[in-house]
Formats: C-alpha cells, sequence, structure tokens
C-alpha cells in the first residue's frame, strides 16, 4: 500500500541556509523525532535508528537515508528504507525551496510505501502512525530551522487542533510519560505537547489559556501512573531462564509503598459499616431482641436480626451426611446461638464508630443452656447443638486397610499409649475477614472480599441468597494472609449483603474486629486420639495401628467433615506401615467453628505419626534418628494403603541433610555433657508431608452424594489490543506471589521478560478465569494454578505461530519465540523476518479484513482449565488417590527446657524442603520460614483455651500471644529437590509446611524431659504446661509395652 | 451523627504536608490517618497494641496509632509508609525489604518498615539483637521473621560501608 502526504511552512532563514541543513543527511537524520544514532555509510547515505513502537511493544529500527537528488538551493530528496512489523518499507521524501521575504517557504513531500502482507493488513492503523511520525519531522524540521516557531504555533493552534491525530499522539506520549517507558526526545515531547493542549482546546472561544489550564484534566492520567520497580527487578536479575531464578517480586512495588488495596482500603460513595452484637453465651436462647434504641441513634441505618433475615435467606448447604444435612447454618443466630462470639444482630450506619455505638444499644435477652465444651460431653448429646442433627456426633467412618488384627497377632511388639490431644489454634492472619457487599440494582451482588476460596464462596452464598452464581460478583486484590482461615467467609458476606440489599444497594463494608476473628473467625480443629495400640516387629518397624480419633469442630461444621478424609491423604506419614484401623469421628462444640488452617487436618495426623515414632522410639530405646530410618519409605512412586501414590521424596538425604545444618554430631556431644550437669537439653525430628492438590472425589468418602470430584484450576492469557501479554488466574494469592511466579512461567514458555507480561492482581469473577475448585488452598498453585498457565501458553503459541506464519508467509515450523527489535515477536529462523505482538494481535483485533478462513478460529484469548488426572476413590473402602503431589520437609530441633521456670527455649533449628522443582527459591524459603514459625509458636505459645462455660479465655493477640521475632529462632534452611513425575514442571505444591515444627518440638521437648521420663502427648507445650506434665509424672500409666519373647 | 459542637480542631503535619482536621475527640489516629488522610498504607491488625500493623512515627517516634487518639497528635508531626519514598526513590529499607523477600502479604509491612526505620534513625548501627528488639512490637504471621531480619541488617551493612 501507499500513502502520501504534503504540506509547506514557512522559516526565517533564507533558502541557502536551509538547502544546508536539508541537503547534508549528517544534519538531517538526527531531526527525525525518535532518532537514537546514525552511521554515515558514504556521503550521500546514512545508516539511521530510531526508536518505533507504541506502548511496551517498543525497539529500534534501522533506516537507510539516502540523497538522490541535491539542486542548490532549491530542492533535496530522500529515500529511506527500512524494515517494520514484519515486512519493509520505503519512504520517499521531498523538500523545495522557495524564498519568502527574507526568508523561506519549504514545499515538502512525503511517500510512504508498505511491503508485506501484515503492513498491507494494518495498513488502517499504519496510516495513522506514519502520519504521526511525519508531522514529528516536518515539526522538528521547523523547529530547527526557525526561531519563531514557538510563536507561530500559539498563532495556529486552531488549525493544529483540528489535526486529527494530534491529541491522539499527545495522549500516547502522556501516557507514556506517565508509565515511565522511554522518553522520546524533548523537543518531538514538546511539539506533540503543544499539538495535544491545541487539541483539547479546538473550539474553545473564551481568552487565551495556558497548558497549565488544561493539567486538570491530566491529573488523573498522571496519578494512574503504576508503581512498579519490577523492569529493574528483572533487570537486575538478567536470566536466560526465568522459572528457578530467585526473583524479587512484582507484588513488592506496591506494598513497600503501602500502596496495596486491601479490604478496609476500598472506599466507594455512599459506603456504610456494619458492626455485630454477638453472644457473650456459649450456648443460650435467644428470649428477645430489641432494636429500638440502636435504631434511633442518628446516623444508625438499619438493624438485621436472626429471625428478620432466615425469612429471606437459605440455610447454608450441609456438607456432612445424612441428618448433618438438617444443620440450620444462617448468618445470624435464629432461635439461639450455639458459640460464644456468635453474630445476632446486625447493625449498619455511617460510620464505623457510630456502628459500634448502636451495637452497644441492642438489648438481646438470653437464656443460657447447659453447654457441651469437649468431646466427652459432646458425645453424651445431653445437650445437643444442633436439634435437626439429633446429636453432637457429627461423622463417623472406620478407615481400616491391610490386616491389622494379624499384624498385632505376629507383633513382636505392642505399644498402647494413653490419650493424646492435639490443640485448638489458627493462623491468625494479620488481616481480619472483611468485605464490601453491594446489591446490585438488578438483583445480584458485588463483593470486594478476601475470601480464599472464592469458587466455593459463591455456591455457598447463590443458594442461601437465592441468587444464580452468574448474579455474584466476587474480587479479591491484596489479601493480608488467609493460611486457609479465610475460606470460612462466606456467612459474613451473605449477611453484608443483606444488608445492602435492605438499604436499597448501598456498599456495605464490615470488617471484624481482632476480638471477633479469634472469636470466630476460624479455628483449626482439635483432635483427639484414643486408645492408640502400635504393632512393631523385632527391629522397630511399625507394622500396625489402631486408634480411635475424635476431630472437635466446633459449633458450625461449615467446610466439615472434609477434615474426616483429608488426614488420609497423609495415613501412614512417610513411614512404611501397611497395616491400620483409624476409627474417625467427629463432634460439634460449644466452641468457635473451625475452618481449614496451614496444614488442614494432615497436621494432626503428622503429629499422631511422629509421636507415635518416638514414643516406640523411646519405649525400645532406639534413637530418633535410627528409628526413622528403619521406618521410612524408601521407593517412589509409593502406594500408601489407603491407595494414594506418593510421587516422590528422599526422606534419608533429608535426614542426613537437616543433622549436617544443625550440626548434629556437636549437638549430640554438648548434649551428653548438658545431661551431665542435669539440664534438659532435648534434640527432636520431624518428618513432615505437605500433600498438594486435593482430589475432591474424597469428598465422596464423608458423604456419598456430594457431587464433586477431582480438581481445576483455570488460567486465561490474551494479547491485549497493543499486543501485551495479560494473564489471569484463578487463585486467591496472600503472599505466595502469583504474579511473579506465573510471569516467570509465562516469559519462559514466550521466550520474553517478566515485566513484558501483565498478570493481573487477586481473583475476580469477571475475569472468567475461575472454575468450581479456583481459590488458593492445599498447597496447589505451583502445580494447578501453574499448570493452567503453561497449557494456556500451549494454545497461544499455537495460534500466534498459525498468524506469523501467514503474515511472514513461512512454516509454523520454522518460527521462533524471542525478544526483537520491537519487542516480544516471531521470527523465522535464521532470517531477519519478523512480526511483533502488536501486529500479530492487529491480525485478530484491529485490522481484521483480507483474512484466511483458516484464521477464523483464532482469538488470542485462551482460557486454559487444568484438570489432574484424578479417578473417584473407592467410597466403600475409603481408598483412592486422594493427592497428587507430597512435598516434605524435615526439621530438626535443639531445645532445653529451664529447670525453674520451664520455658522450653530453642538453641538451634534446621529445616530441609523438598518441593520437587523450585520455581522461585526465594518464594519457597520464605514459605519454609513462614510455616516453621508458625507451627513454633503454635506448638509452644499459641492456643484457643476455653474454660468449662465455654468462654474464650484467649480472645486477643493479648492472650493469645502470636509468636513475634524474640521469640523466633534463626533457622538453618536447606533443600533437595526431588522433581514430582506428576505435574509437568516437576514441581509440587508447597507452603503448608504440614504443621512440622509442632512434632519436632514434641520430639524434641520429649527428648529434653528423658531423664524425667516424661512422654509428650500434647502438642502445646508451653511452660505451665510442661510443669503440669512432668509433675504429673503419670508415664506408668500413659504408655505400656507388651513384648512377646522371640 | 456527632454534632459540629463536640467536635476538636487539629492541625498536624503528615510526611511534611500539614493537615487541619476537625475530629471526634474519640477518634484514633489510626482512624484519622486512614479515613481522613487517606492514607490507608497504615493498617489496623489487632486493635490492642500488639502487633503493630499500624506503627507510625510521632515527632521521631515509633507510635501504635491504634492506641493514640487522633487529638493527642495535634500540633505534631507524622511520617507514614507513603512518606518513606523521596523524589521517587524509594528508602533503603523499601528496596531492602523487597530484595531480601521480607515480606509476603504485605499487611504487616508498613509497621515493620517504620518500627526499623525509627530504629535505624537513632541507631544505624543496629546490631541483630537491636533490631529484634526494635521491632518485638511488630507482629509478621508469613516471613517468620528470618527474612525481615536480613533486610534491616543489610540496610546497617550498606549504611557501615558507605562510611
Amino acid at each position: 500500500m501507499e500513502m502520501k502526504f504534503s504540506g509547506e511552512f514557512a522559516v526565517s532563514p533564507p533558502p541557502a541556509e536551509v538547502f544546508d541543513l536539508l541537503s547534508d543527511p549528517q544534519k538531517f537524520a538526527p531531526l527525525l523525532p525518535t532518532f537514537s544514532s546514525l552511521e554515515m555509510i558514504d556521503a550521500n547515505t546514512a545508516q539511521v535508528k530510531v526508536s518505533v513502537g507504541i506502548g511496551k511493544i517498543r525497539g529500534t529500527a534501522t533506516t537507510q537515508l539516502t540523497l538522490t537528488k541535491k539542486v542548490a538551493p532549491s530542492h533535496a530528496a530522500y529515500v529511506g528504507t527500512g524494515k517494520v512489523m514484519g515486512g519493509v518499507y520505503s519512504m520517499i521524501s521531498s523538500y523545495d525551496l522557495e524564498p519568502r521575504g527574507s526568508g523561506t517557504l519549504v514545499k515538502w513531500q512525503g511517500e510512504v510505501q508498505l511491503v508485506g502482507k501484515i503492513l498491507s493488513l494494518a495498513g488502517g492503523g499504519m496510516r495513522g502512525y506514519a502520519e504521526q511520525e511525519i508531522n514529528a519531522v516536518i515539526n522538528s524540521l521547523r523547529q530547527a530551522m526557525s526561531p519563531e516557531y514557538q510563536q507561530e504555533l500559539a498563532a495556529r493552534k486552531k488549525a493544529q487542533a483540528e489535526q486529527k491525530s494530534g491529541w491522539f499522539s499527545g495522549l500516547m506520549r502522556k501516557l507514556h510519560k506517565s508509565e515511565g517507558s522511554a522518553a522520546a526526545p524533548a523537543v518531538d515531547e514538546e511539539a506533540a505537547n503543544a499539538a495535544y493542549t491545541a487539541a483539547l482546546t479546538a473550539g474553545w472561544s473564551g481568552g487565551d489559556l495556558t497548558p497549565e489550564d488544561i493539567t486538570p484534566v491530566l491529573t488523573p492520567l498522571r496519578s494512574l501512573a503504576r508503581v512498579n520497580d519490577f523492569p529493574d527487578i528483572v533487570k537486575r536479575q538478567a536470566s536466560d531462564k526465568w522459572v528457578h531464578a530467585p526473583l524479587s517480586r512484582k507484588e513488592d512495588s506496591r506494598l513497600v509503598r503501602g500502596q496495596g488495596l486491601f479490604v478496609d482500603d476500598y472506599k466507594v460513595d455512599g459506603m456504610v459499616h456494619m458492626a455485630l452484637v454477638r453472644s457473650p453465651y456459649a450456648h443460650a436462647r435467644i428470649v428477645r431482641i430489641d432494636t429500638s434504641k440502636a435504631e434511633s441513634l442518628p446516623g444508625v441505618l438499619c438493624t438485621l436480626t436472626g429471625s428478620e433475615i432466615a425469612k429471606v435467606c437459605n440455610p447454608f448447604m450441609q456438607i456432612g451426611p445424612g441428618e448433618a444435612q438438617n444443620i440450620r447454618d444462617f448468618p445470624l443466630a435464629v432461635e439461639k446461638a450455639i458459640h460464644q462470639g456468635e453474630p445476632v444482630v446486625a447493625v449498619v450506619a455511617e460510620n464505623p464508630r457510630l456502628a459500634t455505638d448502636a451495637a452497644q444499644l441492642v438489648e438481646v435477652e438470653y437464656e443460657a443452656l447447659p453447654v457441651a465444651v469437649d468431646w466427652q460431653s459432646a458425645l453424651e448429646d445431653k445437650c445437643v447443638l444442633h436439634p435437626g442433627m439429633g446429636t453432637n456426633h457429627h461423622w463417623h467412618g472406620v478407615f481400616e486397610f491391610g490386616e491389622v488384627d494379624k499384624a498385632f497377632a505376629e507383633a513382636a511388639h505392642v505399644v498402647k499409649i494413653g490419650q493424646m490431644d492435639f490443640h485448638r489454634f489458627a493462623s491468625t492472619p494479620l488481616e481480619t475477614n472483611a468485605v464490601v457487599a453491594t446489591w446490585q440494582p438488578f438483583g445480584g451482588v458485588d463483593f470486594f472480599c478476601n475470601n480464599s476460596f472464592p469458587a466455593i464462596a459463591v455456591q455457598m452464598i447463590a443458594p442461601a441468597l437465592g441468587l444464580s452464581i452468574d448474579q455474584i460478583r466476587c474480587k479479591t486484590h491484596d489479601i493480608g494472609g488467609s493460611f486457609g482461615n479465610k475460606i470460612g467467609t462466606y456467612p459474613y458476606m451473605t449477611l453484608a449483603a443483606m444488608a445492602s440489599k435492605k438499604l436499597g444497594g448501598r456498599p456495605v463494608k464490615w470488617i471484624e474486629t481482632r476480638n471477633e476473628n479469634m472469636l470466630a473467625g476460624g479455628h483449626g480443629s482439635e483432635r483427639v486420639y484414643l486408645d492408640t495400640e502400635v504393632a512393631l516387629d523385632k527391629d522397630g518397624l511399625i507394622t500396625a495401628v489402631r486408634s480411635r480419633h475424635i476431630d472437635d469442630c466446633g459449633a458450625y461444621p461449615r467446610y466439615e467433615p472434609l477434615g474426616c478424609v483429608i488426614w488420609s491423604q497423609v495415613l501412614p506419614a512417610v513411614y512404611k506401615t501397611r497395616n491400620f484401623r483409624i476409627d474417625f469421628n467427629q463432634v460439634v462444640t460449644n466452641k468457635g467453628p473451625a475452618a481449614p488452617n496451614r496444614g488442614y487436618s494432615r497436621l494432626q495426623q503428622l503429629w499422631f505419626m511422629e509421636r507415635i515414632i518416638d514414643i516406640c522410639a523411646h519405649e525400645l530405646n532406639i534413637p530418633g534418628d535410627e528409628m526413622r530410618l528403619r521406618n521410612y519409605i524408601r521407593e517412589f512412586p509409593y502406594t500408601t494403603p489407603n491407595g494414594c501414590v506418593y510421587d516422590s521424596g528422599n526422606y534419608p538425604l533429608m535426614l542426613e541433610k537437616a543433622k549436617a545444618l544443625i550440626d548434629w554430631d556437636g549437638w549430640k556431644k554438648k548434649q551428653a555433657a548438658a545431661r551431665a550437669e542435669g539440664r534438659w537439653l532435648g534434640i527432636g525430628i520431624g518428618t513432615t508431608l505437605d500433600s498438594g492438590t486435593n482430589n475432591f472425589g474424597q469428598a465422596r468418602i464423608v458423604n456419598p452424594y456430594l457431587p464433586f470430584s477431582g480438581n481445576s484450576e483455570v488460567a486465561t492469557i490474551k494479547l491485549d489490543l497493543d499486543g501485551g501479554v495479560v494473564v489471569m488466574l484463578g487463585s486467591t494469592p496472600s503472599g505466595q506471589g502469583h504474579e511473579t511466579t506465573t510471569a516467570q512461567v509465562v516469559a519462559d514458555e514466550l521466550g520474553i521478560r517478566p515485566d513484558m507480561i501483565e498478570v493481573r492482581t487477586g481473583f475476580d469473577t469477571t475475569f472468567n478465569s475461575h472454575g468450581g475448585h479456583s481459590g488458593s488452598y492445599a498447597s496447589q498453585f505451583a502445580v494447578t494454578g501453574l499448570s493452567a498457565v503453561h497449557g494456556a501458553c500451549q494454545k497461544l503459541k499455537k495460534e500466534l505461530k498459525m498468524l506469523a506464519a501467514f503474515a511472514l508467509e513461512a512454516s509454523e515450523d520454522d518460527l521462533e519465540f524471542g525478544i526483537g527489535q520491537q519487542g516480544p515477536e516471531l521470527r523465522v529462523k535464521g532470517t531477519d523476518r519478523s512480526i511483533n505482538y502488536w501486529a500479530l494481535s492487529a491480525m485478530v483485533n484491529i485490522n481484521t479484513a483480507g483474512q484466511p478462513p483458516e484464521l477464523a478460529d483464532v482469538t488470542l484469548n485462551i482460557r486454559h482449565v487444568y484438570r489432574p488426572p484424578f479417578q473417584i476413590p473407592d467410597v466403600e473402602k475409603k481408598m483412592g488417590n486422594l493427592t497428587l503431589t507430597y512435598a516434605a520437609q524435615l526439621h530438626i530441633a535443639v531445645v532445653e527446657v529451664d529447670r525453674q521456670t520451664y520455658v522450653p527455649k530453642i538453641l538451634a533449628y534446621s529445616a530441609v524442603d523438598d518441593c520437587g522443582n523450585v520455581i522461585n527459591p526465594k518464594i519457597v524459603a520464605g514459605q519454609v520460614h513462614g510455616a516453621t514459625i508458625h507451627g513454633i509458636g503454635a506448638a509452644l505459645m499459641e492456643s484457643f483455651i476455653y474454660d468449662k462455660e465455654g468462654n474464650l479465655l484467649t480472645a486477643s493477640f493479648t492472650d493469645y500471644t502470636p509468636i513475634t521475632i524474640m521469640n523466633t529462632p534463626d533457622l538453618a534452611f536447606g533443600e533437595i529437590e526431588t522433581p514430582s513425575p506428576f505435574s509437568y514442571n516437576g514441581a509440587k505444591g508447597m507452603g503448608e509446611g504440614g504443621g512440622a515444627p509442632l512434632h519436632t518440638m514434641s520430639a524434641a521437648i520429649q527428648d529434653a524431659l528423658f531423664a524425667q521420663n516424661v512422654i509428650i502427648r500434647n502438642s502445646f507445650n508451653s511452660p505451665g504446661d510442661l510443669y503440669e506434665t512432668v509433675k504429673r509424672a503419670d508415664r506408668q500409666t500413659a504408655v505400656k509395652v507388651e513384648s512377646r519373647a522371640s | 451523627m456527632p454534632n459540629a459542637a463536640q467536635l476538636v480542631t487539629i492541625e498536624v503535619t503528615v510526611n511534611g504536608e500539614k493537615y487541619r482536621r476537625q475530629v471526634e475527640p474519640r477518634m484514633l489516629l489510626v482512624e484519622f490517618i486512614r479515613e481522613e488522610l487517606d492514607l490507608t498504607g497504615t493498617h489496623i491488625g489487632c486493635d490492642t497494641s500488639y502487633c503493630g500493623a499500624c506503627t507510625v512515627q510521632l515527632n521521631g517516634s515509633p507510635v501504635k496509632s491504634c492506641t493514640l487518639l487522633a487529638v493527642q497528635a495535634d500540633g505534631g508531626e507524622i511520617l507514614t509508609v507513603e512518606g518513606l519514598e523521596k523524589d521517587g526513590q524509594l528508602h533503603p529499607l523499601q528496596k531492602s525489604f523487597s530484595e531480601h523477600h521480607g515480606l509476603q502479604c504485605g499487611y504487616c509491612t508498613p509497621g515493620m518498615l517504620m518500627s526499623a526505620h525509627a530504629l535505624l534513625e537513632q541507631n544505624p548501627q543496629a546490631d541483630r539483637k537491636a533490631i529484634r528488639k526494635a521491632l518485638a512490637g511488630n507482629v509478621c504471621r508469613c516471613t517468620g521473621y528470618q527474612n525481615i531480619l536480613k533486610a534491616v541488617e543489610a540496610v546497617v551493612n550498606e549504611t557501615k560501608g558507605g562510611q
């Protein structure tokens, strides 16, 4: 195609002077608007490099500029040729000079010819672009030749304003500037800005306007400028391959500036605030509610009570089987409250302080009822929490595998262990649960929230509110930690939605206080282990385990009873034991409802198995490390007795590495010396599994009628209109750096840099990038999320190749991906023929005419759903592959318990992690650190302690004492990588860490108190508890060993 | 709604800018910073001055803004996380937290940065023990504190190197 441009302008210097400038390529070329360098080939020919491009697609183009005609002092003509956007162009420009007064009139003509299929296709877009560039050349020329130019410009404002491209180029330049991309030379920018100003003021008939008058219009553009250090971070990292690079995170740009967007930071016009009145009793009938005083307080907008919402809201779906389906769980207590802190009345007011004031004016009369605050009283069923269920025994099932009785009959030793207890705690993310709900005028609701499993949340909320899923928009942005706890926010989301509905659609914000979070924001469930018996052969190999477990999930099951099966993902822990009979039970009690918590349900089973190992080792007088080496699984993939497949691992190597890191031999010597002095110094090992990527089919083991199975995660990748690569995820990261790791994966797939990829923040149902399992939980993003991203990349690459093959008239097999002079591109291998993403996107989005039918299905907007190859488990036998990957942790702790104060002090700690192939070592190490310190806090400091009336005694941070930097040891961190054969990238999901320090600390403390013959049977070991444990000295009855004479 | 007579006029300088506002006497400093000044980098984590997510500097000292009333800051000079970046240049602590992965969810980060900032102003050569002590009132649930220590130490070492 061909484009012609022409025009004239007058300048003050005489023709000879103007000719001198125009006829010398060395003087002329630098006037090109985006000139970057020049090399003279001969007297008339220059090789000129100019930067070209729009938005992120930038590069340099080389133009050969030849002076073809030179007639002094009236005529000069140039021919320029070069390559651009996968084609070639030639440009002829000529200048005729005529005297005009003492100056010169310059008449110019330009002709641009584009050769190549793509340039023809993109012609419409190219014309505007070329025109823009040519206008800029002419402006530069005039500026160079005429000092009066500025004055003239002012005089011709209006005329210029009519130039259609003027405002657009000005706008683009402003945007580029605010994005901080390579600035064009100042001269050109100034001219373009002037044209932009002129365009904005076109039609203005008032007084003179200055550019400052326009500034207010530009202010919002400036404030949209993104804070983005990521390009610099990527530049510093400088790498060919990005997966496995220890890249600092993209997310940090906003977070270190305090510019994250957490729910409480979100503000919107008309927003009002909800506060809750909560039950002070653990179990009480609601006799009377009087909201009149609250409602009469100025600034209060409405109240909601349980009986009011029960009329317009369905109870939440229950997961449990049989009578458990009759549990009626509403966002507010209806007839009675069944735990301390249960919401009873909601109050909405103009500001949060007024809402709190009004909540205090609500009068509720309660009639206290008897309570069941522990598993024993719950099982007695004297006080039944849920009349519809008729019992507190929420779930029961027997998990039996192998030949348990035979193994016990043949055992060389049988170790019988008295009751063991795993305590109640939570990860207490620093940001509490929160939501802004806005009822929509045509029905439906928008949520800006921090729920970490929104795919389930919307499936819970929609039936409760009588909406279709599509009527719910659920969006997250930055989330201040979740650790599983924030899976449980949906009752509050539903409540805020109903408040917004009552207020005709005003946005209702609810921010949980810390006290509320401790009372009702989601507890990790406690578990008790009864009648535990362990069969061992003569060498200390554990052949069978039988036991009775009771989980206490608090007042409302919500995500439960899934925890009643999830533990069986790690049934034998890391050990070879083949015979198990676990009688598993779950009860409801008058305590805060449970929610998944880092290491969810597996950490209780792992602690149980690790306790068994150490207690048996202690009883049989086998060192803890030796006991483990005898029992470790060593062959992979390994199928457990219940059909789970451990993908890979090397526990002995991890033990060796952890020992080396902590200086095992050195500490053994120090321990002997300390013991000789009567000090209580112990060394403990904990081996842990972090099973990742659930097979939701295991839900059928708790309730065969549930319709779930497998797992899914979604990623969407597209080329935007400007060729930018945009990725949307289905996950809800709360610190795990998904924006960064995703960019690393995509960069490698497309052969570009991570900072060239825009990964959108957070989850949004309108991204259409989610499935029914989307969210961040169960250690899975590296597998599910990145597999979805990887799959989407493959499809996108296929489409890009189809387009490029057509445009470049090449075979797809000859194409390669990479970064060219004009940004991300495809090129024909071994040639300089290439086409960049901008041009490829244009073929689908902007200039779409003239394409062959075989390209008709190309969208450059790819949605990929990753589904791991799971089968539905055998529900009767409770067998099947329940999880895809098994990351492992091996921790060693050296602990001294002070003989006076009973304070357990950590003297050394090593943690070795194996999560298969590592995507980002920095992020992995960070997750391991976090999980470790969380676990140490849980083992020594953090516990939800209830009195016998069901009052939570640790309902503030001051009482719960989350671990601080003062109680934190320095960790010696190491890793091994055993790639998973089941994920495309060899990675295993990680991050939960399986509660590794809980067993490690129990082991180390037991070793420390060896001389006292103490057996640690509780996962929580505060100084007070340890004092009781030592003084109780009931080990004679706690553990019994029966050995068969051989 | 509070009537005008109950409101108290206060004047504070925040990140170098002067603000004059009428506030309820019971308004917390953190509420004032977040709601009135729209500086939402300062967070609320525990309401009881245990977690330090709300830490700002008032007249040079780190304070927990959830446990001060806005009126107590009248006439004071406040520095929040938004004031750490100068002329488009991140503060070395901000850079170092990112470089050493001293943050994950980022919720505690502003408070951590402000406590660390106050420490280094008073003691640019702070050792590990001093850093721990200065950050004892800031809870992080994600990082296990390991990389936060590293990040602050790196800034101290940089300062030492520059001397």
